[in-house]
């Protein structure tokens, strides 16, 4: 909202503008007085002064705003909205709402707006969530130099501003500072048009306190009376309470239809002249309305146009009450048109409210548990949390256990959820035939996350596979809601079957995946595309190559980035899955970068399968850098997630493999043969397994048992997991020919696990085997991959220390890629003639490039630049790029 | 803290009318000379859902006491106050 301008009855309060001007030069000022006091037109005024620069950007907190989310959405899009801010998307709801991330969000746009910017936060006592005001004292602490804050508030607030109060950059404007002086008064009822004797005016100012509130309900009770001094002289008469004296005698002063129309829409938050006109049943109302805010200070507009209106607090509940009092019968009346009319505006927050307000309970239930999955998407999980509250203990709806289940699952609170869903389920058998679909789509869309959270995947896809056929609603609302609904089930479904990891559901977690983000883009939900894709990204490796998977990655978390969730869980499995295939390509500081970006991303969310990954993902960068101790630690944590899971064998398989290897080359083997001993022969059969026994045995001194036990793997007989698994049995079987002194054949394996590492330029099965040496001795007319061999040699030579100290190359003397390309041939044993055919260009080129390589480089010959280029690991830069 | 309700007083400045009143159906109200004492059995959630009341509507709030308590207020002696 902004703020509309001030009211013509507003006075000038020079001095109140003055002392509030004072304050807000400070970092924060605090206007607590109770209701009425003119807390609010005080701002008004403040920010119409003449002279006032500043951008101001102003939030109305709503009445008993329970909900973080939306309280911290509206305040960085009124900041936004000030500093005009055109730069990235703007901040959309999420079902993973992280407010400290939100506050650093807010910090930064005010921070980058360019001039002077003061926050106003208008009610903050109506701010009711302890989370919200946690994080509004840490913005109030941290605001950058060119900020400053307002907030208004009926009550002192419990925020923690201490170190601000010592440092004198908290002003306070209390209620005695905000009481008018009688002089203020006098011009008050001069500005209103109001002839009132001195005596009068003072006995006016005496009777009200100088409270503002009254003084301007006696103003407009005033204006047009025909005998003000008596009015006046009653008003002083009374013993009854200033406020509802006033406003009594205000309602007599107005128009039938008037007192009508105030009364019968007091029980909205906001309104415009549609709403009015249906609680009234009479046409006119936004005329009424319009004149009521020119008239007073007690209905406002919301919006530059106009349209929207609400009510003085105080105000609006003194007509509430007797609206309550004089027409009972009319309120749940008036409530149910009201909840009709939100409904088909799609404002289904306050349709609920009302429907419950009427006590019309059942249907309440059914609108909450209908928009369940649509109110999550809109980041409105605890707004829905606070709406379940405000149901009557007791007579519980069934309806509403979806709605539980679902509060559970984002608490983690896991058996409960899953207890709620089996009361969901029973209800959902005995629905209505048009409601039995969507509520079985939920049910089962919920039990999918619930199962993917147990790591209890087997048999409940199959129960979900029907989620993958389209339900069709018959109106629009019905298919927004559906929309919703079926991209939330997709996204679920798809997700599940990526994370068995199996080759079997890889394409069909690939179809249901692209199918969600699909819609989820048509739809404008794009919280579920960036959900979609980033396990699109992470199930890609089953059936595409690295460089595919590293895309798909990039792609998700570019989009994701966009919205701000670059740090989200939602982006997680995109992040994760992004270092690992750095990691295996060599490019261990950048998948490093990675990894600490998917440990914060996942604060806040932990599912046991995706730390299991992380934990994995950790252990082998440590182990491709050679830190098996660190190594053993990181495995060792992912294999106790992975026995908490129940059916995730395939993570499982792999984490016990690195596990065992990492202990025998530590010299656990012992350890490590007693953990192989306890597996099943299902598993210990297989290639992973085989390699990780060639490990121990060569671990052990053992060299013909390891060529033994990798006998299986290389001759296609042991299942694998894929070809990295045959490569790294080639390598170990490499090892174990270099121990028995068969040079041939040893050669002979490194040529083969070369051959398999081409296609993906995989580097990281040679740093874990400990492969430098076999591939060092390798003669270089012996191979046919003799680039990929000198960057996986710079990659593991890169890991000594030594190597690290390393000093970049200016910009001007940066390699060209052309350059860059021929550069990698430097350390082969390949003739100028030899690398322009390998790279099908000139001769002359290559000599153009090697002359500036040279050059640029600072040396004289070709072993020194290849020196040089492994110092600045010039190598080992830019493939997959 | 005490989980029974405790009678309390609560005084209020000013005479209030049947609108005003309707706001608090639970208690009795009585006038005493310019103020209003309402009263009524009220555990600690209900007493500070009234006092929230009484805020919103803008009264003025005198006095709060507790009538029934036994607990005894160190500083005030025999007066059982809040």
């Amino acid at each position: 909202m902004t703020v509309a301008r001030a009211s013509l009855r507003l006075i000038d309060r020079g001095d109140l503008l003055a002392a509030l001007d004072r304050a807000a030069a400070g970092k924060v000022t605090i206007i607590s007085a109770p209701a009425g006091s003119g807390k609010t037109s005080l701002l008004r005024a403040w920010a119409d002064r003449p002279g006032q620069t500043d951008r101001l950007a102003v939030v109305q907190v709503q009445r008993d705003q329970q909900d973080a989310q939306q309280f911290w959405l509206a305040l960085i899009s009124a900041v936004r909205d000030a500093s005009g801010t055109t730069s990235g998307e703007p901040p959309a709801a999420t079902p993973d709402f992280n407010a400290p991330a939100m506050v650093d969000r807010v910090l930064s746009e005010l921070a980058d707006a360019r001039d002077g910017i003061t926050l106003v936060i208008d009610d903050v006592h109506e701010l009711h969530s302890q989370e919200a005001l946690a994080q509004l004292t840490r913005l109030l602490n941290s605001l950058p130099p060119n900020a400053h804050a307002i907030l208004t508030t009926r009550r002192d607030l419990r925020l923690r501003l201490q170190q601000l109060r010592l440092t004198g950059e908290l002003a306070e404007i209390r209620a005695a500072d905000l009481r008018f002086a009688e002089r203020e008064t006098r011009e008050l009822l001069d500005a209103s048009g109001i002839t009132l004797s001195e005596a009068g005016a003072a006995l006016l100012h005496q009777r009200t306190e100088g409270w503002a509130a009254g003084l301007r309900l006696a103003a407009i009770s005033l204006a047009g009376h025909p005998d003000p001094e008596r009015f006046v002289a009653e008003f002083s008469g009374s013993d009854r309470t200033v406020a509802e004296y006033l406003i009594a005698e205000m309602l007599e002063r107005q128009p039938a239809d008037v007192q009508d129309l105030l009364l019968r829409t007091s029980l909205l938050d906001r309104v415009n002249g549609e709403l009015a006109d249906l609680l009234t049943g009479r046409a006119g109302s936004e005329q009424i309305l319009l004149s009521l805010e020119d008239a007073n200070a007690f209905v406002v507009s919301l919006n530059p146009e106009r349209t929207w209106f609400r009510y003085h607090h105080l105000f609006a509940d003194l007509l509430r009450l007797e609206l309550r009092r004089t027409l009972p019968e009319e309120v749940p009346v008036l409530h149910r048109r009201a909840a009709g009319w939100f409904t088909l505006h799609g404002q289904i927050v306050n349709a609920i409210r009302h429907t419950q307000a009427a006590g019309d309970w059942a249907d309440a239930a059914r609108l909450l548990a209908d928009h369940s999955f649509s109110l999550t998407l809109d980041g409105q999980a605890q707004t829905m949390q606070a709406l379940l509250r405000a149901f009557p203990p007791g007579a519980d709806q069934p309806e509403l256990a979806l709605v539980r289940a679902m509060g559970d699952l984002a608490q983690g609170r896991l058996d409960e959820a899953a207890a709620y869903l089996a009361v969901a389920e029973t209800y959902a058998e005995t629905a209505p035939p048009e409601r039995q679909r969507r509520l079985q789509v939920a049910v089962a869309s919920l039990r999918l996350s619930l199962a993917r959270r147990r790591g209890h995947l087997a048999g409940v896809i199959e129960q979900a596979r029907f989620l993958a056929s389209p339900v069709t609603g018959k109106s629009d609302e019905d298919i927004a809601l559906d929309s919703d609904l079926r991209a939330v089930a997709l996204m679920n479904l798809g997700t599940a079957e990526a994370w068995t990891l199996g080759l079997p559901d890889a394409p069909d977690a690939e179809r249901h995946l692209r199918e969600g983000a699909d819609l989820a883009r048509q739809i404008g939900r794009p919280y579920l595309e960036v959900g979609c894709l980033a396990q699109l990204g992470f199930a890609s490796l089953v059936l595409h190559s690295y460089a595919t998977t590293q895309r798909r990655c990039r792609e998700a978390i570019a989009l994701a980035e966009r919205h701000g969730w670059g740090a989200e869980p939602v982006i997680a499995p995109a992040l994760i899955m992004l270092a690992g295939t750095m990691l295996w390509t060599g490019e261990f500081d950048e998948g490093e970068r990675w990894l600490q970006r998917t440990r914060q991303a996942l604060e806040t969310d932990t599912g046991p399968d995706i730390m299991l990954l992380l934990r994995q993902t950790a252990g082998l960068l440590h182990a491709g850098r050679g830190r098996n101790h660190e190594a053993l630690e990181e495995f060792g944590a992912a294999e106790y997630l992975g026995s908490q899971l129940a059916d995730s064998q395939a993570l499982a398989t792999r984490t016990t493999r690195w596990l065992l290897a990492t202990q025998a080359r530590l010299g656990m083997t012992g350890h490590a043969r007693a953990l192989l001993e306890a597996l099943d022969d299902e598993r210990a059969s297989s290639g992973e397994i085989r390699n990780t026994l060639a490990v121990i045995c060569l671990a052990e001194g053992d060299p013909a048992a390891a060529l033994d036990a990798v006998a299986d793997v290389l001759d296609g007989t042991a299942s694998v997991l894929g070809y990295v698994t045959v490569m790294e049995a080639h390598l170990l079987a490499g090892l174990a020919y270099r121990e028995l002194g068969d040079r041939p054949a040893a050669n002979q394996a490194a040529e083969s696990a070369l051959a398999l590492a081409e296609a993906d330029r995989l580097v990281l099965p040679f740093a874990m085997t400990g492969s430098a040496e076999l591939l060092e001795a390798l003669p270089r007319h012996e191979t046919a991959h003799a680039a990929l061999l000198a960057e996986i040699l710079d990659v593991l030579h890169g890991l000594s220390p030594a190597a690290k100290e390393q000093s970049a190359l200016s910009p001007a003397e940066e390699l060209s890629p052309g350059e860059l390309r021929v550069l990698r041939y430097l350390p082969t044993n390949l003739s100028r003639p030899e690398i322009a055919s390998e790279l099908s260009v000139s001769l002359n080129t290559v000599s153009t490039h090697v002359r500036s390589i040279y050059s640029k480089l600072q040396v004289r010959d070709r072993s020194s630049a290849v020196q040089r280029a492994r110092e600045l690991r010039l190598l080992a830069a830019g493939r997959t790029r | 803290m005490d989980p029974t309700p405790d009678r309390f007083a609560i005084r209020i400045h000013g005479h209030l009318g049947a609108t005003v009143l309707s706001a608090f159906p639970a208690l009795m109200s009585r006038r005493h000379g310019a103020d209003t004492v309402l009263t009524g059995l009220l555990d600690r959630s209900a007493l500070y859902g009234v006092l929230a009341e009484i805020e919103a509507l803008g009264l003025d709030l005198v006095e709060v006491r507790c009538l029934t308590s036994q607990r005894k207020s160190p500083e005030s002696g025999d007066r059982r106050s809040l």
